[in-house]
């Protein structure tokens, strides 16, 4: 039996607050209908309306904390992003809306990159990880020091380019679900599975082209958010990472189960 | 270093200055339109600062966020007072001020009312408004390049980090007023120009209206074959940024090494899509 332990690092635009951080990122544990650990991330629009709660929302209803999780095939994620739309355009709190904010909802609303990842069969003979992509955040999949997969497999001067994501208007919705990918993985016992949003997938990319083992050691020892933050702070300030939201879900598999819960404050 | 590369945040916003010719000569009817050159270009006007409140919402229950400040100031007729001359353009809450936040620009339309389509599509819709045409008199463009300079140099002092200021000169005209204070228009232009932040100088764009239905010459590289005054325009105007070039590209604009930030002879919708390429700086898509 494998167990999991996931940790969620983020850090906003260099010059927002906290509060104005557009990415999202959910995990949940499994679920008594034959569901695997379910991990998300997703990454809202700068220019959207409303950009945090959609990404937010995609990631919790992915996990199931919103509606019926979908399954990873692309007409149950039709349906299920179709969902996601009519939950958003029926926030309660547009109730208070400007007649500027409600221009900008109708017309031009919001778009998010996403990726969602279920691992299957942990207690089984062929553990492994299933996920869909929409646009350009990714999962690295780490055994060592040694990516054995990355999903999608995009390579550092490719991010910035890629217009997928999935749109809160339910006109562009067949055609980005249309373009979603799937893919899967086998794991072992001591992988790690990272789930970035572009900005600091771009920089992993770049990253472990350079030097892997200096990158998956200092990521695998992540342990506290300041320190993550330290990290993309000097990875701006030497313009290797692009200014913008930044999130990184870190999952890693163990045959022990997790001892402790490490809160930091 | 490659200028012309900083976003824009509320820890760096931007400046976005047009000058607004309110000259006699902008009482001419546009093309099929109607309407004559001020009520397009004050339309215009009015679209692309809506525009850039609508890409500055971002969330219910919360402000419109300041990613620039902004100026019109208008050249020629006066509303304040009889008589020609330079002024802002504002109306309403904001009459008299140099350059406004975005969020207080987004708080203080002089009226929310019915407006024509730029592009002549028979609708309308209720859309704020803070500049209202008007026209009369000469074409004081030196002085106004003079008035806005002042408010730009003080603004690029104030934010060293920024993406420099962008100014859009919107005519249809000659210039009336050159040497103003012992300086020619190139001259005014030049000192415009070198207002520095760190991210480069100052841009200058020039916008020329034609009543008549002739070739729109928008971004060219060469003023061989601009019919007067283009040539002035095209030498005044500033080279296109990268950043600029790329949104003109974007938009179906066959943009070469070269090219300036001159539109020659455009219609209105023309002029709302230069207005775009030319106030969106580098922004992250996500």
């Amino acid at each position: 039996m494998n167990h999991t332990r996931q940790v969620v690092f983020y850090a906003p635009k260099h010059g927002n607050t906290e509060a104005e951080w557009e990415d999202g990122a959910a995990a949940a544990p499994a679920a008594g209908d034959g569901r695997g650990p379910r991990f998300a991330v997703a990454d809202g629009a700068t220019q959207g309306f409303g950009s945090a709660r959609w990404a937010q929302q995609l990631v919790a209803g992915f996990v199931g904390d919103q509606g019926a999780a979908p399954d990873l095939t692309a007409a149950a994620l039709h349906r299920w992003a179709s969902d996601m739309q009519g939950r958003w355009h029926d926030d309660p709190r547009l109730a208070g809306a400007t007649d500027l904010q409600r221009l900008k909802q109708a017309t031009v609303g919001s778009f998010a990159t996403f990726l969602g990842c279920e691992l299957r069969d942990l207690a089984g003979p062929r553990p492994r990880w299933t996920a869909v992509a929409v646009g350009d955040a990714v999962l690295f999949h780490v055994r060592g020091h040694r990516v054995v997969s990355q999903f999608p497999p995009i390579p550092p001067e490719g991010f910035g380019s890629n217009p997928d994501g999935l749109p809160t208007h339910a006109a562009g919705l067949a055609d980005m679900v249309g373009r979603a990918s799937f893919a899967e993985g086998d794991l072992a016992d001591g992988d790690l599975l990272y789930l970035a949003t572009d900005a600091f997938a771009q920089w992993v990319a770049a990253a472990d082209r350079r030097d892997p083992r200096a990158l998956w050691t200092t990521l695998a020892a992540l342990d506290h958010p300041e320190a993550f933050r330290a990290l993309v702070a000097g990875r701006r300030a030497a313009r290797e990472m692009v200014n913008d939201d930044v999130t990184l879900l870190r999952v890693r598999l163990d045959r022990r189960p997790a001892e402790h819960l490490v809160v930091c404050l | 270093m490659e200028k012309y590369r900083q976003s824009v945040s509320r820890s760096a916003p931007g400046c976005v200055v047009i000058l607004l010719d309110r000259s006699d000569s902008m009482k001419l009817a546009w093309g099929r339109t109607g309407a004559s050159l001020a009520d397009g270009a004050a339309l215009a006007v009015n679209n692309i600062l809506l525009d850039m409140c609508i890409k500055a919402t971002t969330e219910v229950n919360a402000p419109v966020r300041h990613y620039f400040d902004v100026g019109i100031f208008s050249y020629g007729a006066r509303v304040t007072e009889p008589g020609e001359g330079v002024e802002s353009a504002f109306g309403g809450a904001l009459a008299g001020r140099g350059l406004v936040p975005l969020p207080e620009l987004a708080e203080h339309p002089m009226a929310v009312r019915e407006e024509p389509s730029i592009d002549l599509m028979p609708v309308a819709a209720r859309m704020p408004v803070w500049v209202d045409p008007l026209h009369g008199h000469r074409t004081p463009m030196c002085q106004a390049i003079a008035v806005a300079g002042a408010h730009v140099f003080d603004w690029a002092a104030a934010h060293p980090d920024s993406f420099p200021p962008i100014v859009v000169n919107i005519t249809d005209g000659m210039v009336t007023d050159s040497p103003y204070d012992g300086a020619t228009l190139q001259d005014w232009a030049r000192r415009l120009t070198s207002i520095e932040t760190n991210d480069g100088a100052t841009l200058f764009f020039n916008v020329f209206l034609s009543p008549f239905e002739v070739t729109e010459i928008v971004f060219p590289s060469d003023p061989g074959g601009l019919p007067p005054p283009g040539p002035d325009l095209f030498a005044l105007s500033s080279p296109l940024p990268r950043p600029m070039a790329d949104n003109a590209r974007v938009d179906g604009y066959d943009v070469r090494p070269g090219a300036r930030g001159l539109a020659f002879n455009v219609g209105r919708s023309t002029l709302l899509r230069v207005l775009q390429i030319g106030t969106r700086v580098p922004d992250r898509a996500r």
